[in-house]
């Protein structure tokens, strides 16, 4: 199931919420608009949190977490870091993480078993990362670009990268993740994938300018439906060599 | 979204609202006021400054016309030649160079007058050359009065040009008229191409969009096309070849299998192969359309043998469809979009364009790398819901009972009444019984409020309240139930002589009242007794009362009428006079002295008044004082604001 939201007339909702197996954080906004399409969804099974992150709304590019734990930054205020280890469930290790690259969404992209870093983040930091959320890390750039939680999305079952990354790159992280992988982008055209998009392992979330095939790629790739990540290889290919060119 | 968008070309003035925009513009915008004994230099200055801004306003409208307006050479060649076709390409040309030179002269005319005005040696002469300047240029422009107006028919009607990219995934509907190509589209889009049973009912383009396979598709409706050669077609044919040329589309071929539409099949696959030249290239479907008269089996041998051309060539596929029972609509639609599709991916596979996208045509599927597991964390809620919806999708629909049933199905209305019991569902009601209507008997809580009701009159009865109770009176009591009465009785006449005193004794009859007219008179009974045939002639000690002759009023009538009317009329009048309320200044005034009395007095205090404060006239308003001191100086009490 992919959503089209919108944060307050923004597309990037990627860097106002942030979704696990979980737990999903949603930053303050203005209305409850975009918070409401969260809970509606998602309420029944998981926490949908409001959060802010040193006083900041833009926290899904400055958390990192997963089903296991939540990194948070060294700004990060005391009073909303016991806010949301309130909110979240016991099993959810909430840590906060004294980092030089604060952005911690930018420079971390992460499922339930492995991670992809930035490959100047610290040797602490890369040990907290595997301690609290249980992954592997591998330090590693998307087409060349370091900021891999800006380019990419992963969930357990697939991941979208950024849409300039060679077939090669694709299979070798690939293999590295052990996820199926495509590039592509959301939000007509838009290779800020982390920024304009969020899943987890049953249900996506992509910004409101997202065309139908990009919502149909991501669908596909991510096992939010029937269809299989094959498919956007066999029935789709005319479709997206269509709309792509 | 297109990028051929006619709608935003600004409006083109006519000559005459051109030079009169222009001319205030110049009023409004530059110094107005000038002396002539000002310094020279200042003057010159001053008149230089007009005739320079009017040439500049010129040349800026104009520029901006000329830029606005779409160049034939630039834009694409389906617009060029679709703009030729319905505007005439030399006449367009000709109106913006004729514009483009009207541009240049007028520059030309404030050149030369700057220069002159150099030389102007007074107020006076600067100020004719200024006039000059711009009567010039003010001629110019009126000698383009007619392609100004050209400019903006042309305007108008591009603006209602539909907007078509001539670049996107385009479907175009073409055939003799009258074959069904408008129902067609209205069938597969959403556009509402007016559909008559007469001929070129649609005489431009029209466009229409669908989405198949999440992209959006272009289809375009053209007028019908006759068989003749190219230089015979009229305006109307002439878009549907354009669109026909230019557009690298997928060519949908109507035949008319009925031959309703007035042509014969065999004029069809003419005109099919005389136009064939524009679909080279191009993937083409040949719709036969009107199957739900005549389908292409029924057909006699001689005509089916005349479509063989179709048949024989593999790329052209023949559909059969019929717009009144969308038989094959939805066929052709796919067919169509596939071949196009499949077209266009295969040219632009053969462009470089799609070496930078193949990346993203690419799933990569990792091999396992270690023999760890990494299943997706789904929670269960969710799977059981997945699960739900799969099973309420295997759900027997009505529908398919239906085509179980065939022909015996009944839509069983009762069968969801799960509150009713199985064997008492399907029990027949009558509607009426006795001459009653059922239905107004039923009360679904009868029984509950029938046991409420029942419990309350228990336990009013258990309370006791319907036992009567034992009344006895004794002796004082009785007295007292007498002497209350007493005292009521009085009461009530208290109250009632206290009404009656309190009311205003003074007769309250307005001014405007009629007078009463005495109705009883001695005349009047002696009449009627005779008439009852009474004798009163012997009144003499009656003492009836003796009434005073009614005498003329020696002063005459306050208003007297003008015209000289006979009596008969004036009494009607008078009458009438007495129903019609008087004007106020008539009221109480006696008569025609008095009134002249009145008149003068009003007159004198007017006079005064105007004299002391020198008013115009009664109607000048005037205030005596402004600000009275005693309302304004010093502390105020409550009540002493407002003058008294």
């Amino acid at each position: 199931m992919a959503l089209r939201v919108q944060f307050e007339n923004s597309n990037d909702i990627g860097v106002f919420s942030k979704l696990t197996n979980s737990y999903a954080l949603v930053g303050l906004g203005g209305s409850e608009n975009f918070y409401s399409v969260f809970e509606g969804e998602l309420s029944e099974t998981i926490p949908v949190v409001h959060a802010s992150i040193a006083g900041c709304r833009i926290i899904g590019r400055l958390c990192a977490g997963n089903k296991n734990g939540l990194l948070l930054p060294n700004s990060t205020y005391d009073t909303e870091l016991q806010h949301i280890r309130n909110a979240l469930p016991d099993s959810v290790k909430v840590q906060r993480v004294e980092e030089r690259l604060s952005a911690l969404g930018n420079v971390i992209a992460c499922n339930d078993y492995v991670a992809l870093v930035h490959p100047d983040l610290d040797k602490e930091t890369e040990e907290i990362i595997a301690d609290t959320l249980k992954v592997e890390v591998f330090r590693q750039a998307i087409a060349t670009n370091v900021l891999v939680g800006t380019y990419s999305v992963l969930s357990n079952q697939g991941g979208l990268v950024h849409p300039n990354s060679s077939v090669v790159e694709i299979e070798e992280l690939s293999s590295l993740l052990q996820v199926p992988l495509v590039a592509g982008t959301v939000n007509r055209g838009s290779n800020l994938i982390g920024s304009g998009m969020v899943v987890n392992d049953w249900c996506a979330f992509a910004g409101s300018d997202t065309t139908s095939t990009e919502l149909t790629v991501i669908e596909s790739i991510f096992r939010l439906n029937e269809a299989n990540p094959s498919a956007i290889t066999s029935t789709m290919r005319a479709s997206l060599i269509e709309s792509m060119s | 979204m297109s990028q051929y968008n006619f709608k935003k070309i600004a409006v083109v003035p006519t000559a005459k609202d051109f030079i009169d925009i222009i001319l205030s513009k110049t009023q409004r915008k530059t110094p107005t006021v000038v002396h002539k004994q000002y310094k020279i230099a200042r003057i010159r200055n001053f008149y230089n400054r007009k005739v320079k801004f009017s040439q500049q306003s010129f040349h800026d409208r104009l520029t901006q016309i000329l830029t606005e307006f779409p160049k034939l050479d630039e834009v694409h060649p389906f617009y060029a030649d679709l703009m030729n076709v319905l505007y005439d390409k030399d006449h367009y040309k000709l109106a913006l160079g004729q514009l483009n030179t009207a541009r240049h002269l007028i520059d030309n005319v404030a050149k030369d007058y700057v220069r002159l005005l150099k030389y102007g040696d007074s107020l006076y002469r600067c100020k004719q050359l200024k006039r000059a300047a711009l009567g010039r240029m003010a001629t110019i422009m009126k000698r383009q009065a007619t392609n100004l107006t050209y400019l903006e028919q042309v305007r108008q009607h591009l603006a209602r040009l539909p907007s078509i990219d001539p670049y996107t995934r385009t479907i175009i509907i073409c055939g003799f008229p009258n074959v069904g190509k408008s129902s067609f589209i209205n069938k597969i889009t959403r556009a509402d191409v007016e559909v008559q049973p007469y001929a070129f009912t649609t005489k431009s383009l029209y466009v229409g969009h669908m989405d198949y396979k999440y992209l959006r598709w272009q289809v375009i409706d053209t007028p019908g096309i006759l068989d003749h050669p190219l230089e015979d077609r009229n305006v109307i044919e002439m878009q549907a070849v354009t669109a026909l040329a230019h557009l690298r589309a997928c060519i949908l071929y109507f035949i008319d299998l009925s031959e309703q539409c007035g042509h014969n099949l065999e004029e069809q696959v003419l005109l099919f192969e005389s136009i064939r030249p524009l679909f080279t290239n191009k993937p083409l479907i040949v719709v036969a359309n009107k199957t739900d008269i005549v389908t292409l089996d029924d057909l006699p041998k001689e005509k089916r043998d005349t479509l063989k051309i179709f048949e024989d060539s593999p790329d052209i596929p023949v559909i059969e469809t019929s717009t009144v029972n969308d038989q094959g609509i939805m066929e052709v639609k796919i067919e169509a979009c596939e071949k196009l599709l499949c077209f266009r991916v295969d040219q632009k596979m053969r462009t470089k364009k799609v070496d930078g996208i193949l990346n993203r045509l690419h799933v990569a599927v990792p091999k396992p790398r270690d023999n760890k597991e990494r299943p997706p964390v789904i929670p269960p809620n969710i799977l059981l819901k997945k699960q739900q919806q799969a099973e309420k999708q295997k759900k027997k629909l009505e529908r398919d009972i239906e085509l179980e049933m065939g022909d015996d199905y009944v839509l069983d209305l009762k069968k969801s009444y799960t509150d009713i019991p199985e064997e008492e569902r399907w029990d027949i009601i009558p509607e009426f019984w006795d001459g009653h209507n059922i239905a107004d008997y039923i009360d679904p809580d009868i029984f509950e409020k029938l046991a409420e009701l029942e419990q309350e009159e228990e336990i009013r009865e258990e309370t006791g309240m319907y036992v009567v109770p034992k009344m006895e009176m004794d002796q004082t009591m009785k007295d007292i139930k007498e002497l209350a009465l007493k005292i009521r009785h009085k009461k009530a006449i208290i109250r009632e002589e206290a009404r009656v005193n309190k009311q205003n004794k003074k007769p309250a009859i307005p001014r405007t009242a009629s007078v009463k007219v005495k109705d009883r008179t001695v005349a009047k009974l002696k009449k009627s007794m005779k008439n009852l045939e009474v004798d009163i002639s012997n009144t003499k000690n009656a003492h009836f009362m003796k009434t005073k002759q009614k005498t003329k009023l020696t002063s005459t009538p306050a208003k007297q009428m003008r015209m000289e009317v006979s009596t008969e009329k004036q009494e009607k009048m008078n009458k009438l006079k007495a129903l019609v309320k008087p004007s106020r200044n008539d009221m109480g005034v006696k008569d025609v002295a008095m009134k002249k009395k009145l008149a003068r007095i009003a007159h004198r205090a007017i006079a005064k008044k105007v004299t002391k404060y020198g008013l115009k006239g009664e109607g000048d308003r005037f205030i005596g004082t402004k600000m009275p001191k005693h309302l304004y100086a010093g502390k105020r009490g409550s009540g002493k604001t407002d003058r008294r």
